[in-house]
């Protein structure tokens, strides 16, 4: 872990933006999260950690109410965004997932050209007035994303004909496009070269000035690298949250410690 | 031995062959299948096919061959005033093939024996042809002495080359069955020649289909040609009135039906793209998996109504309703039966046809592309609207065009429910009729094959072809076009 950069970790003082409470999730008769009580700050970015199936990207999705689009599944306990539950029946998921935005773990670009899929979020939002504004937002998120140099000459072409690296690029300017509150990054860099795995990793820093970003990885070093809060999931349990530095290099559990060291996983 | 018999004889040859392959592919291999270039049940299907494949092909020869010589032998026996031309031989190769098969009942049911000598002789007392009336065979006069004697000729052939037959089967799989089990060596490639087998199987059945589609366009075309010879086309083509008499000046301009099938089909598309693209949204996207596993069975019952039934609701229920409430109440005439009655029962028919088909659409395209859209705070319209329809809408083109080839061929409801007037006229509340109907109206009655009034049904159904071809293709290349949107 020598190679880590730990980013200086002022967050203690942060508000906090998403706070979840005793959430239970269950996939039909699966018991698949437990019992997990997590604070997501405001301007921070938190690190999801742990073994396959531990539960993160079920976690993630229920922060924006994502898995309600799964029959099966049924989420217990409390979760509030700026104070308000967001299962709360008053509650429109639709207006809640265009301030909590999600990148998915696998690149699911629209079978639409590559201005359009940028264009999308910000189209059903209403948040351009004029063709002109639009643009700016595309080329602007195109940028963040580190895509706007490979795009500017093929707008026009299929975001589905764009390789798997690009195309999750692609998706994280369609997200940041709609500029949300929050930002959900299920293994954003899961498919992209180390070249581009750094561009989105300091787009992920500077996203941090005006979101709070929440980040799954299986890499120890990007989470170290990125990310102020870290939490550890093992096996449908919280394990250990705390500051990322005090995380990687102190950790309270040994379930946490044999993970980082690579003994488990 | 009967063909039957024969079949069977080959089945149980072809077990053998299996389980002896097999079985000699295992010892040979010692214990290792790895020795083996195919797994042992490859060397058995091997096997099989190599007593099958040849007995069936001499099989199939013989079928056709021993009916085409026995046919000569015979009919050059017979006394030339009975095969002056080509007409008369064939009637009385016909005379002799009935007899032959009544004496062949005759003979099972006892009416008529056979002596020593094979000669057949009548039982009772009486004609031949009151002893094969007894079997239950009717004969339209009774037997000439020449006939009688081709006929017993014509079953002392068949059975002698029945008998050689079989044996010439049994011999060439038994050949093909000593073959296989000497081929059966560790390196023989069994499995590569057992699946070429299958593929072949698999092209023979897809080439049948194709035959059929070339044979049913070959023998209209040779009837279309005959139907331009005696008509001109461009009568045919551009005129506007349609109007066969069998006086010999007959008007059969095609346009009026053209226009009546477009029209209906044109209205029954309004009817079944809209409700059964809706009903497919909402299948899809909408409806609860408990709601869904009762709605999507229930349309698709209507899938499985015979069109008469349709038929009978457009005349009873839907043509005396839009006459009442709709026609007459405007002003628009007083018909029963109209383009508008029609369309509307052909657009009911084809909901579930393409809702089923949208459906199916609809739910191929990946979850992935809908949590996408929901994620950044899409509603589920505007995902329908914007990711769902877009993505599907290749097929879900293909699948209208499929839909509207059914709405054009259709037939028993426009004459039900648009009765069998061609007219070109723009008022829907008219009765109008379409090529189909008249294909049927020219084809069913007294006919003359000679007479164009007769042949114009060739015509139109090539038409017709042609136009439900040209739509398909229109709906391949669509889905082609745009297929690999999403993958
Ligand atoms: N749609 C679903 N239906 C049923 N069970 C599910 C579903 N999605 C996830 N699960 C189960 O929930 C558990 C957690 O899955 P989850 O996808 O959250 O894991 P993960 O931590 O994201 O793993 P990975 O790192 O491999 O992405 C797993 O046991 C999985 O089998
Ligand atoms: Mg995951």
């Amino acid at each position: 872990m020598d190679d880590m950069r730990i980013v200086e970790r002022t967050v203690n003082t942060k508000a906090s933006k998403i706070s979840a409470k005793g959430v239970q999730v269950h996939y039909g008769a699966t018991h698949a999260l437990k019992d997990v009580d997590v604070e997501i700050l405001e301007n921070t970015v938190t690190a999801f950690i742990g073994p396959s199936g531990c539960g993160k990207s079920t976690f993630l999705r229920c922060l924006n109410r994502m898995n309600d689009t799964i029959p099966s599944c049924r989420v217990d306990g409390s979760i509030t965004l700026d104070g308000e539950n967001i299962y709360d029946p008053r509650v429109d998921p639709v207006r809640l997932r265009a301030r909590v935005g999600m990148v998915f773990q696998k690149p699911n670009p629209f079978p639409k050209s590559i201005y359009d899929n940028v264009a999308y979020g910000p189209k059903i939002h209403g948040l351009a007035r004029t063709k002109a504004e639009l643009d700016e937002i595309v080329e602007t998120s195109l940028r963040k994303a580190a895509l706007w140099n490979e795009a500017k000459d093929r707008l026009a072409s299929p975001g589905t004909g764009l390789s798997g690296g690009q195309q999750q690029r692609l998706c994280i300017a369609r997200a940041i496009a709609t500029s949300p509150e929050v930002l959900l990054m299920d293994e954003p860099c899961s498919a992209l070269d180390p070249i581009a795995t750094a561009q989105v990793e300091e787009l992920i820093d500077e996203l941090r000035a005006s979101f709070s970003v929440v980040i799954v990885t299986h890499s120890m070093q990007q989470a170290a690298r990125v990310s102020q809060k870290t939490a550890f999931f093992h096996l449908g349990n919280l394990v250990e949250y705390g500051e990322t530095g005090q995380v990687f290099t102190t950790p309270q559990d040994p379930r946490t410690e044999a993970y980082i060291t690579g003994r488990i996983g | 031995m009967t063909v039957f018999l024969l079949l069977c004889l080959m089945l149980v040859l072809a077990v053998a062959a299996f389980v002896v392959c097999r079985a000699r592919a295992l010892a040979l291999s010692g214990g290792k299948i790895g020795v083996l270039h195919s797994l042992p049940g490859y060397y058995g299907w091997h096997g099989a096919i190599m007593v099958l494949l040849p007995g069936l092909a001499v099989l199939l020869v013989w079928l056709v061959v021993q009916p085409m010589v026995i046919e000569s032998r015979i009919s050059a026996t017979l006394p030339a005033e009975l095969t002056a031309d080509d007409s008369a031989r064939a009637l009385a190769m016909a005379d002799v093939r009935r007899l032959a098969a009544g004496l062949d009942v005759a003979i099972a049911a006892g009416s008529v024996t056979v002596d020593a000598s094979g000669t057949p002789q009548i039982a009772g007392s009486g004609t031949m042809r009151e002893a094969l009336a007894e079997a239950g065979v009717a004969l339209a006069e009774d037997v000439s002495p020449q006939i009688l004697t081709a006929a017993q000729a014509y079953r002392g052939l068949s059975a002698t080359g029945a008998a050689w037959r079989a044996l010439a089967v049994l011999a060439a799989a038994l050949a093909g069955f000593a073959l296989a089990v000497r081929m059966t060596e560790p390196e023989l490639r069994a499995r590569n020649r057992v699946e070429g087998v299958v593929e072949g199987l698999l092209m023979a059945a897809s080439t049948i289909a194709i035959l059929t589609t070339v044979g049913i366009v070959w023998s209209m075309l040779s009837e279309t040609f005959n139907f331009f010879s005696m008509y001109p086309a461009a009568d045919f083509f551009f005129g506007l009135t349609w109007s066969p008499n069998f006086r010999g000046d007959s008007e059969l301009g095609f346009i009026p039906l053209l226009w009546g099938t477009l029209y209906i089909s044109l209205i029954s598309m309004l009817v079944a793209v809209p409700i059964g693209l809706f009903a497919a949204i909402y299948l899809a996207e909408y409806a609860s998996p408990a709601v869904r596993g009762w709605v999507k069975p229930l349309i698709e019952v209507i899938a499985g109504i015979p069109t008469v039934v349709f038929g009978l609701f457009a005349l009873v229920t839907v043509g005396p309703l839009l006459r009442d409430y709709f026609a007459e109440p405007l002003g628009l005439g007083n018909s029963g039966s109209s383009v508008m009655t029609a369309g509307i029962v052909i657009g009911i028919l084809n909901i579930p046809f393409i809702s089923s088909l949208a459906d199916d659409i609809i739910n191929a395209v990946p979850q992935a592309l809908r949590d996408g859209s929901y994620g950044l705070g899409a509603t589920k319209s505007e995902t329908v609207r914007q990711v769902i329809i877009p993505a599907a809408l290749p097929g879900i083109v293909g699948a209208v065009l499929l839909a509207a080839s059914r709405a054009i061929g259709e037939t028993m409801i426009v004459s039900m429910g648009a009765g069998a007037a061609a007219k070109l006229d723009l008022n829907p509340f008219e009765a109008m009729t379409t090529m189909t109907v008249k294909i049927v109206g020219q084809l069913t009655g007294d006919t003359d094959f000679a007479s164009p009034e007769t042949l114009v049904a060739f015509a139109l159904g090539m038409t017709l072809f042609v136009i439900t071809l040209g739509l398909n293709i229109l709906a391949l290349y669509v889905v082609r076009k745009y297929r690999e949107q999403y993958e």
